[in-house]
């Protein structure tokens, strides 16, 4: 069993920038992301000037994963329709599809299948802004990437206990790096400035009854998470389902019968994007 | 009943609602046989999908399904919550190939 000192895990992973891996796409939204009083217009015009970034963001704007399935044709349309968070956000979906797809297979389907489940359940409840609830979704596990990115020998082993040991991932990762890739998700949204809510729901999906600021949305994303790996869709780290929190499943308060539509809606839309890739 | 994306159709699937163009515009319908020919006309007609018949994933037994569930709810056996969960991805398995 591993026993890396949490220090230098948070140490390295705050320099992964600086990984000849990391997307020069990626730094460069950076640059704009960080910046708080950046516009609708500046960010339209930084994505129209990368036509390969174009091109992606179209196709995810156009999937199941939003509400607009097939219907959105310029990017200054879809950062109107969708609004500044969820644009950033989905525009940081975009810019780790790559590094996700190359650092753990599965995990893009997880995370796009985590996206799809959030929105059914958020506009299920009523909640006002779903495709946020859905950009939540899809970067929920991004601490993965950074984690497999920085330690990969090391996380190979986490890898495999969790198959040995039927256990999941998060309790793994706790076991080799005494942290989760939930803190290092966190760490990382804060040093890049990420959405606040985005930030919050990256830390807490795994313990939405531990935060204050976001009891909703990680409540919703955690639950996701769950009926996502139940309904076996895509690969998070591990095979297995972990329990609800009961405060998020109280919170929540979804029926039998609730559920059986969510999964029933969610089908669709999962076969839908089965090929997505960007 | 699938709905499948315009790549992934292949001739012989038939389809099992009308399909539509975003406008509302009926371009084939329920029950036509697809073929090569239908499926190149319909990819550029600003379709997002097409309701096909049959099972959905017909790479995979309905039983092969279940026992993967049972497989991987092995460690929350005993959690009414978790019951309710499973319950439901039994009852949306059913349907799948009902």
């Amino acid at each position: 069993m591993g026993n890396i000192d949490v220090r230098l895990v948070r140490e390295k992973i705050e320099n992964i920038q600086a990984l000849p891996t990391i997307p020069k796409v990626l730094n460069k939204l950076l640059g704009v992301i960080e910046n708080p009083k950046v516009s609708l217009n500046e960010i339209s015009s930084f994505i129209s000037g990368d036509p390969a970034l174009t091109t992606k963001v179209l196709r995810m704007v156009n999937s199941p994963v939003y509400g607009f399935p097939g219907r959105i044709s310029s990017v200054n349309q879809a950062v109107i329709l969708l609004g500044l968070t969820v644009v950033k956000g989905l525009l940081l979906g975009v810019s780790v599809f790559d590094l996700m797809q190359k650092t753990m297979i599965g995990l893009w389907e997880h995370s796009i299948g985590t996206a799809i489940f959030s929105r059914i359940i958020a506009v299920k409840k009523g909640h006002k802004e779903p495709d946020e609830v859905s950009v939540n979704g899809l970067l929920h596990d991004i601490g993965k990437v950074f984690l497999v990115l920085q330690f990969p020998e090391e996380y190979e082993k986490a890898l495999a206990e969790t198959e040995k040991d039927f256990v999941v991932i998060f309790d793994a990762e706790r076991n080799h790096f005494n942290t989760s890739h939930a803190s290092v998700g966190s760490w990382m949204a804060k040093k890049w400035r990420f959405p606040a809510n985005l930030i919050d729901v990256i830390e807490y999906h795994h313990k939405p009854h531990l935060t204050k600021n976001t009891p909703v949305e990680s409540s919703i994303v955690h639950m996701a998470d769950i009926l996502v790996r139940t309904r076996g869709y895509g690969f998070p780290g591990d095979s297995l389902v972990m329990n609800v929190q009961p405060e998020a499943w109280e919170l929540l308060n979804l029926t039998e019968k609730d559920l059986v539509e969510i999964f029933r809606e969610a089908e669709d839309s999962l076969q839908m994007t089965e090929d997505l890739t960007l | 009943m699938p709905k499948v994306a315009i790549d992934n159709l292949k001739p012989g699937m038939k389809t099992a609602k009308p399909v539509v163009n975003n406008n509302g515009m009926v371009l084939l319908g329920e029950n036509t046989d697809l073929t090569a020919e239908l499926i190149d006309r319909i990819r550029n007609m600003d379709v997002d999908g097409v309701y096909i018949q049959g099972t959905a994933r017909p790479s995979k037994s309905k039983d092969e399904f279940l026992s993967e569930i049972e497989d991987r709810f092995r460690n929350v056996e005993n959690d009414p919550r978790m019951e309710v969960i499973k319950r439901s991805i039994q009852i949306h398995i059913e349907g799948l190939y009902g």
